[in-house]
């Protein structure tokens, strides 16, 4: 049980516990840079700020910039640029710093800081089978680095090495959004069909878990407009989020992309967007980028999930809370 | 010095009733015994320019209806078992569930928009909102125009400051906020940042904060928000909205029109809907924010019915529908007259009998909001009348004039045989040219243990 507000970062630094994660997260990136660049993926780094990011947040606010005079956003995550960044290299990937300014209704859940960071993963032409691949390979690859390389850090945290060898071992297992609704609602859980799976169902169906699973096909409604809807089942998004067991929640979210011109102007609509502040990116769409799919993968919470930590703030240097003035 | 004027509203009447309360619900005191007094139904809106009025303001087709009493009244008989004596007017309940809120009155206030009449006024309005216990919507454009009021000095006009004018003020467990958001105000984020505001939370915390997509409005239907800006705010937003210099006389910037002093009109965009986008923008609302209520306000649209209908189907907990007779905003003129269908045909045509359908347009006294409820809707909105109100008492004057209302409704409503305003139904209306009703065998005294009366709103 961790406590509930992180210490001064003169304690907090110095604690055993930070300094095992920190080196742990050094070896993970390491590890998933090996893998990425093995799959021939260019690294490139994320831009900090634009005119426009992802909207995508439940509820969290962009952190706005004065940018001589015009209103910049701190990216909340790489994606609009990803696509484009296709226009260069047809696999591409960032280590991404983002700010979200979560809602307060997240300080429960143990896995939301508002600063983090994300291996943001995009391949062109890729199909969301072979995005669920990539995760799949980079976790497999990433995570045995560290199992390999650092016994003692996961020892002296208390955690079993060999669990977690054998929990990403197997294919990671597909579940349907639609599917994953009837089970919690089995469990007598209360959870719309039509939005994401809610905090404490996720909770419950990680809690349930003994490996990784994807969740798949989210309902429109419940993602950002870049998310592709299926051509086949209308109103299903080809998109996916990664969960990890033992109640550690999600780790990662990705999909195959829409990159048509008027089904991003539609899809921006229902999403309640104005396409007039998304300029650069659609003139960048309406002269043609690449299909595609890719990922995010949550640096923090992957780690968290590694180490075993309980609450997201102990894994990373300097935590920012969702409403708390911090370092 | 009041500094509103409400042209074509009974402003007179409003003030009367903002300085004197209940009792501007009934003709003056001192004329007691020495005034005979009648209905006058094609009389003036303010008799003698006293500020007394019977509800005959204007002529549309509410006002043409007249609510009629029966003489059987089988829910006053289950009033009277329930009492053990007569029922009053007194024991008409008048809380009621809008928009997932507990409200003490079936009374909403409407937003203002960022005119500068109601951000004036909007720290007023907003704290005897909030002490009344009803809900209140703060409208589109008060971000983009009055900023929100985290970051330095709480401005009054901003955002913030009403939020917690109205937190301050409302009784545990009643009231809440409907934030706004338009197509245009989405650039500056009003519901992420409201949801992520710690100074929020505590409403947000007690179920009582709501968002509300603003699809139209009743003054300028199938327009977005318009706002006549000071210079020094034009050139602040210049390059982020839309703005027209129409005061100068020929747009040229030349300065030959009215002398509007650099004034600009911004002019924001109403936004694109379709059946699909409207269903997935309130799924997507529902989603981001599973604890804020959903509200949606349409403008008083010829689909209005088919409209409301896929705004309830998709999860919201209100739909908000702006007669044509409403708005308190700077509008085009020919709008006012002839665009948008009157708030009465609204209320035909969704012919509403379980949803939570919330309406405005031109409402200040209690038999427009009775005849509103008895055509379907669950509470009725305040805009003009509760500024005047508030011009008139900033400290009181809503208050009294609510009270007013109030004290009109829960005699209108015993009057009618129910105690209870969602009890009201189209059997209480009658319109002039309305066949009679076919003759009816008497109807047996009811099984009280049979009662239906709705005691929800």
């Amino acid at each position: 049980m961790a406590d509930a507000i992180p210490p001064p970062p003169h304690e907090h630094l110095r604690n055993p516990a930070t300094r095992h994660a920190l080196r742990i997260q050094s070896t993970l990136l390491d590890g998933a840079r090996e893998y990425l660049s093995g799959q021939d993926f260019v690294e490139l780094l994320p831009p900090i700020i634009g005119p426009v990011t992802d909207p995508g947040g439940r509820g969290a606010k962009q952190a706005d910039v004065d940018y001589y005079g015009h209103p910049y956003k701190l990216m909340t995550s790489a994606i609009l640029y990803k696509q484009a960044a296709l226009l260069a290299f047809d696999k591409i990937f960032y280590i991404a710093p983002n700010v979200r300014l979560e809602p307060m209704t997240t300080a429960g859940t143990d896995r939301h800081l508002a600063e983090f960071h994300q291996i943001d993963v995009e391949a062109a032409g890729a199909s969301r089978d072979e995005a669920l691949g990539l995760v799949e390979g980079l976790l497999r690859h990433a995570v045995g680095r560290v199992v390999a390389e650092l016994p003692e850090p996961l020892a002296a945290l208390g955690r079993d090495p060999s669990a977690l060898l054998d929990a990403l071992e197997q294919p990671f297992e597909q579940l349907s959004h639609a599917k994953a609704v009837g089970l919690l609602h089995g469990l007598g859980h209360d959870q719309s069909p039509d939005s994401e799976i809610n905090w404490s169902g996720e909770a419950l169906l990680s809690r349930e878990a003994h490996r990784p699973f994807f969740v798949t096909d989210y309902p429109k409604g419940s993602r950002g407009f870049y998310d592709r809807e299926s051509a086949t089942e209308p109103g299903l998004l080809r998109n996916f989020d990664l969960i990890a067991p033992e109640g550690f929640g999600e780790l990662c979210s990705g999909g195959e992309r829409e990159s048509s011109y008027p089904r991003i102007i539609a899809r921006m609509r229902e999403t309640g967007e104005n396409p007039a502040k998304y300029g650069w990116y659609l003139d960048a769409v309406r002269q043609g980028i690449p299909p595609s799919a890719g990922f995010g993968i949550g640096v923090q919470r992957l780690l968290r999930y590694v180490t075993g930590l309980a609450a997201v703030w102990q894994v990373s240097a300097y935590p920012k809370l969702p409403g708390m003035a911090s370092p | 010095m009041n500094r509103l004027r409400a042209p074509g509203f009974p402003e007179e009447a409003v003030r009367r009733r903002a300085r004197q309360g209940p009792a501007a619900g009934y003709p003056p005191a001192a004329d007691y015994g020495g005034t005979l007094f009648g209905a006058d139904p094609a009389g003036p809106a303010d008799s003698a320019g006293s500020g007394w009025a019977a509800g005959h303001a204007g002529a549309d087709q509410l006002d043409a209806a007249r609510l009629v009493p029966p003489v059987f009244m089988p829910q006053r008989l289950e009033k009277l078992i329930d009492l053990g004596r007569e029922p009053t007017h007194r024991d008409v309940e008048l809380d009621t569930l809008i928009g997932g809120f507990r409200s003490s009155l079936p009374l909403y206030v409407s937003a203002f928009g960022s005119t500068v009449a109601g951000s004036d006024l909007g720290l007023a309005v907003s704290r005897q909102a909030g002490e009344l216990g009803i809900p209140m919507v703060i409208g589109e454009n008060v971000v983009p125009v009055a900023g929100y009021g985290r970051l330095g000095p709480t401005g009054d006009r901003s955002l913030l400051a009403r939020l917690r004018a109205y937190a301050g003020a409302a009784p545990p467990g009643l009231g809440g906020v409907a934030v706004q958001q338009s197509t245009e105000d989405a650039d500056a984020e009003v519901w992420n940042l409201v949801y992520s505001d710690p100074a929020a939370h505590e409403l947000l915390a007690s179920g009582r904060l709501a968002f509300e997509l603003k699809v139209g409005q009743g003054a300028k239907p199938g327009l977005g928000g318009m706002t006549v800006l000071d210079a020094d705010t034009a050139a602040r937003l210049t390059g982020r909205y839309q703005l027209d210099p129409i005061f100068d006389g020929d747009g040229s910037g030349s300065g030959s029109g009215d002398g509007s002093g650099g004034r600009v009109l911004r002019a924001a965009t109403p936004g694109t809907y379709t059946e699909e986008i409207l269903r997935q923008q309130i799924r997507l609302m529902r989603n981001n924010f599973p604890e804020a209520r959903v509200w949606v306000k349409l403008h008083p649209a010829r689909d209005v019915r088919d409209a409301a209908a896929v705004a309830w189907a998709a999860g919201a907990d209100a739909v908000t529908v702006d007669g044509a007779e409403g708005g308190t905003g700077w509008a085009p003129l020919p709008a006012f007259a002839h665009v948008g269908l009157p708030l009465a045909e609204c209320l035909l045509r969704l012919d509403n009998r379980s949803d939570c359908l919330l309406v405005s347009g031109r409402v200040w006294e209690g038999t427009r909001v009775a005849k509103c409820l008895a055509l379907g809707a669950r509470a009725a909105g305040l805009g003009r009348a509760a500024l005047l109100a508030a011009d008139e008492d900033p400290d009181r004057g809503l208050l009294r004039f609510a009270g007013c209302l109030a004290e009109e409704l829960r005699l209108l409503v015993s009057a009618l045989g129910k105690y209870r305003p969602a009890a009201l139904g189209r059997e209480d209306l009658w319109w002039p040219g309305q066949p009679p009703e076919p003759a009816a065998a008497p109807a047996a005294a009811p099984d009280r243990t049979a009662a239906t009366c709705r005691t929800e709103g």
